[in-house]
């Protein structure tokens, strides 16, 4: 196909404005998938992502349509995900189009995530088509969300579709101006090939696929490819696009997105962001890579059954490929054995590998509470990098501890602004600026210890603002504070696992705050067992687990065997979640409780 | 197929009560006069086309409430049972002391019942009416009166304790209220609250469980003064007078369970009857069966033996599975012993003090995994 009949396009936008549902009309307006097949957001084909009804993953997909003009087109759709965590996806679906469809909600108007992602898709130069979403909606205020788009974003919205992505209202005006707002890929097929990893998953039987955009030559079954950045060659046994279900073609050419497959067992050698060449041809450069983002939230992952920890590895090396994001690498608890350290963008991303592992591999996991890395600095001047906290050196080596920062901006209604405040204030947050976006909205900005965040802070800020105000964030480096590395003993000893790193003058507070906390979420155990909290050996905090002393079932006959059989299967499966660490069993929960708050004992 | 290798333990279930108690998840419909005629009618076509064995050991009457019959019932249903009960050492109903009369007690009496169990439950009566129950102590004497008048003597009551709001002072009280009437057998439950009870559904609650604790700990230290040697978790007894037929289950014997929402195990299948009156007047034979394996049983033996005083015997269950329990169940034996929790006497294994308030805790240890 001539490549001027191609549109490589994103669809980009706060969450929940309706991104995957306009992506599902448009799957079904195209005719790509027969409405029989057609699930509700058919791009979120993980079944997390479905349940969570957010995007993780993206997804690329081919769709023919017939414009206006009388021409055939052909569209390739990646989709990105819409959390403020997954950054780094969403600049890599970027790099692989030419145009963006932004959706804004019609009922909100523009968002914090609106804004980062619209800069973001600015940043790579691609065509923006607005879009005002649910106009359908009685609370809809199209007229007022285009000035918005116009005085905030600066992007023309004077012919911008009112649509309904839910009802299909307007979506061939969408269709339409990807024909002719977006430009068609340029490049040559004939030139040396250059083709951009930007996502790829593990086949069981074929290997690791590879998802590319081809920006110059031709890709064809049967040649040998080589990835510049790893080096690894390989044979193409099969090239192919998705649409969405895998259908096989013979060549990708410039312009194209799809897939191949070459029997590729390493995964180590498909990265994402690298170019992939041909050996007997090869461009003279890679394509300048993608912008890779580092993890900020670190944990311990670490298999209830020590006997797993291969089972571990092997499922970390495969999400791995389909998400260059996750970091790992082993380490080693005294408390709960052989484990990994790995690192994440955020607290989503890490509940959903957490969630993954758990479901797709079948797992049962104990994870520590996040952590960030912190600089610390010795008496002997040099810095050591902390990504555990029970890895802190005594303090008596210490000259001083920093820590990350982040700018975070928040967007949220005139009512909610204290309460806003309020949370920014305890979670140690320094006021920068306010600014008043339009009537009743603002954009408050705050600077704020990422370690204050990573736990529940975005939960928190949606229910002060009862789900109104939004929140974005970014790095913007490191910061000396006064902190310390606060120990938990259980029953005398150390759990190292549930060591944690707090601001000195908040010690005592939290310390007190994690010993109640774990005497609630530990159960009983056959001996009294006491909990402490303690900095340099100093104990600041002490409560007793008491010991238990009935558990039995009151009754059982004949008749009660299978019955009274099925609570101790419950019990059991509620021991399993558990990790008995010296003489104590402690429950998973117990390892993230070390970061709830203390005015909150009962979250 | 000869009596001996057929169950000498039998268990009827009557599935009808006056009035639904808070706590209580059993099988039971509100009574009414031609649904007992029609169950009735059901019984004897289950019984004839079941070949139960005539020489019963025990035979139990629970409920449900059985004394909720009316006299011809009461008559008839014990008529149909008379083939079965000829050697019967142990023959025991259940009653709830409000439905009981004197001429009902005489019909128990005349078909050699000998053995009643008591819903005696609290003394306390503004408690009772929580729990829905319907009767007064007033009544409860009443009710042993007139068992002893018929020569009923063997009574055992039935207590509950950890009820909502209940100290130990209240508990206290009401088993002086009940060792008065001179009972020869207690029971003493903790309140469990079960799913889809009166309980569950206005969210009612235990005592704390401190509490709970204490008063186990009272009951199990006090009723030996009183003579009542405690012999398995919740049930105490004088001298002779333990139950036959209960030990009979937590020996793990086979038993019959006969009528609408009994269950019954036969060598390795556990038979549930079908709990819905309607069709078990359909057809009398409707129920759900479980296969169980070698492991179930192994764990089953453990389960019901380990809630003994006593125990159970070592090489009654080597001989039964073929391998000795401490093989069967790898290193936990073992251990379970080293930690204090188990212990050996000659033949028998059975819970040391401290492990007997704690058996869930050595069940749940011995539990296979999943696939194991």
């Amino acid at each position: 196909m001539d490549r001027k009949y191609i549109r490589n396009f994103c669809i980009i936008a706060h969450i929940d404005h309706g991104k995957s549902t306009l992506a599902d009309r448009i799957l079904e307006m195209t005719d790509t998938v027969s409405q029989r097949d057609m699930k509700t957001q058919i791009l979120d084909d993980m079944e997390l992502e479905r349940e969570r009804g957010i995007t993780i993953k993206l997804n690329a997909v081919q769709l023919s349509y017939h414009a206006r003009d009388g021409h055939e087109y052909l569209f390739n759709l990646i989709d990105t995900p819409g959390h403020v965590d997954f950054t780094y996806e969403v600049s890599r679906s970027l790099a692989a189009c030419e145009g963006a469809i932004l959706v804004v909600d019609s009922t909100q108007g523009v968002q914090a995530q609106t804004l980062a992602n619209t800069y973001l898709a600015l940043d790579n130069d691609l065509e923006i088509v607005p879009v005002i979403n649910k106009v359908d909606m009685n609370n809809a205020q199209p007229e007022h969300t285009k000035k918005e788009i116009e005085d905030i974003i600066g992007l023309d919205c004077s012919d911008a579709p009112e649509i309904s992505a839910r009802t299909g209202l307007n979506v061939d005006a969408v269709l339409e101006q990807i024909v002719t707002k977006i430009p068609a890929p340029s490049g040559d097929p004939s030139k040396p090939l250059q083709a951009l990893v930007f996502d790829s998953f593990y086949d069981p039987y074929r290997g690791v696929i590879a998802l590319v955009r081809v920006r110059e030559g031709t890709l064809k079954t049967g040649d040998k490819i080589r990835f510049m950045a790893t080096g690894a060659e390989y044979d193409v046994l099969e090239t192919g696009i998705r649409n969405p279900g895998e259908v096989r073609v013979s060549a990708l050419e410039a312009g194209d997105v799809g897939w191949f497959a070459a029997s590729i067992k390493s995964i180590q050698d498909v990265r994402v962001g690298d170019t992939v060449t041909l050996c007997r041809n090869p461009a003279a450069q890679p394509l300048s890579g993608y912008r890779k983002l580092n993890p900020m939230v670190y944990c311990g992952l670490y298999p209830s059954d020590a006997a797993k920890y291969e089972d571990l590895r092997d499922a970390l090396d495969k999400l791995q490929l389909n998400d260059a994001s996750l970091q790992y690498e082993p380490e080693t608890s005294q408390a709960l054995g052989f484990g990994f350290r790995c690192g994440f963008l955020g607290l989503l991303h890490m509940d959903v590998i957490q969630e993954r592992l758990e479901r797709e591999y079948g797992l049962d996991l104990i994870c520590t509470a996040p952590s960030v890395i912190y600089h610390v600095y010795l008496t002997d001047g040099s810095m050591i990098a902390i990504d555990n906290p029970a890895r802190m050196p005594d303090g008596t080596r210490i000259d001083h501890v920093e820590e990350p920062y982040v700018k975070a901006e928040i967007m949220v209604p005139e009512a909610y602004i204290g309460a806003v405040m309020e949370l920014c204030q305890n979670k140690r947050g320094i006021f920068q600026t306010m600014d008043v976006i339009d009537t009743g909205r603002n954009m408050i900005t705050y600077e704020i210890p990422l370690s204050e965040i990573i736990y529940d802070f975005f939960d928190r800020l949606k229910s002060c603002s009862k789900g109104y105000a939004s929140l974005d964030y970014e790095v913007i480096g490191y910061r000396k504070e006064d902190l310390v590395r606060m120990d938990i003993l259980l029953n005398g000893e150390t759990v190292d696992a549930l060591s944690v790193i707090v601001h000195r003058s908040e010690a005592y507070k939290r310390g007190s705050g994690i010993t109640i906390r774990l005497k609630e979420l530990i159960p009983k155990q056959q001996f009294e067992i006491p909990v402490q909290a303690a900095i340099g050996g100093k104990v600041i905090a002490r409560t007793n687990i008491k010991s238990l002393r009935k558990n039995v079932l009151a009754k059982c006959y004949g008749g009660d065997i299978s019955r009274k059989k099925k609570l101790l299967e419950k019990q059991k499966e509620g021991k399993k979640r558990m990790k008995a660490v010296g003489s104590v069993v402690i429950p998973q929960e117990a390892f993230m409780s070390v970061l709830s708050m203390d005015d909150d004992p009962k979250k | 197929m000869t009596p001996r290798n057929k169950p000498d333990v039998l268990y009827l279930h009557v599935p009808f009560c006056r009035t639904i108690c808070s706590y209580c998840d059993f099988c039971h419909t509100v009574y009414k006069h031609e649904d007992g005629d029609a169950w009735l009618d059901a019984l004897k076509k289950e019984l004839a086309l079941r070949e139960i064995n005539r020489s019963l050991r025990t035979v139990y009457i629970g409920g449900g409430t059985p004394s909720v019959l009316e006299e011809a019932q009461l008559e008839r249903l014990l008529s149909m049972l008379d083939p079965y009960t000829g050697s019967v050492r142990e023959y025991t109903i259940e009653i709830n002391p409000e439905t009981l009369s004197a001429a009902k007690a005489e019909i128990l009496a005349s078909h050699g019942i000998r053995r009643a169990s008591i819903g005696f439950q609290t003394s306390d009566e503004k408690m009772l009416k929580k729990m829905n129950r319907r009767h007064t102590m007033a009544d409860m004497e009443r009710c042993v009166k007139e068992l002893r008048d018929a020569g009923i003597d063997n009574l055992s009551f039935d207590l509950m304790y950890s009820l909502p709001d209940q100290t130990l002072a209240d508990l206290q009280q009401s088993v002086n209220d009940a060792l008065k009437l001179q009972p020869k057998h207690l029971s003493l439950y903790s309140l469990t609250i079960e799913e889809n009870t009166v309980f569950a559904k206005t969210g009612a609650e235990p005592c704390d469980e401190d509490t709970e604790a204490d008063m186990y700990r009272w009951i199990c230290d006090t009723l030996p003064a009183y003579g009542f040697r405690q012999y398995e978790i919740s049930n105490f007894a004088l001298p002779g007078y333990e139950s036959m037929h209960n030990t009979a289950y937590w020996e793990y014997e086979d038993f019959y369970g006969i009528s609408c929402g009994a269950s019954g195990k036969e060598k390795n299948i556990r038979y549930d009857n079908t709990r819905s009156l309607r069709s078990y007047l359909t057809d009398p034979l409707q129920r759900e069966e479980i296969l169980l394996s070698e492991r179930d049983r192994m764990f089953e033996t453990v389960m019901m033996g380990l809630r003994l005083k006593r125990g159970f015997s070592l090489s009654r269950f080597a001989e039964t599975f073929g391998v000795p329990l401490t093989d069967a169940y790898g290193d936990k034996i073992r251990e379970m012993i080293r930690q204090e929790m188990l212990e050996t006497d000659g033949d028998r294994i059975r819970c040391t003090e401290k492990g007997f308030p704690v058996l869930n805790e050595i069940l749940v240890c011995l539990m296979d995994d999943e696939g194991e």
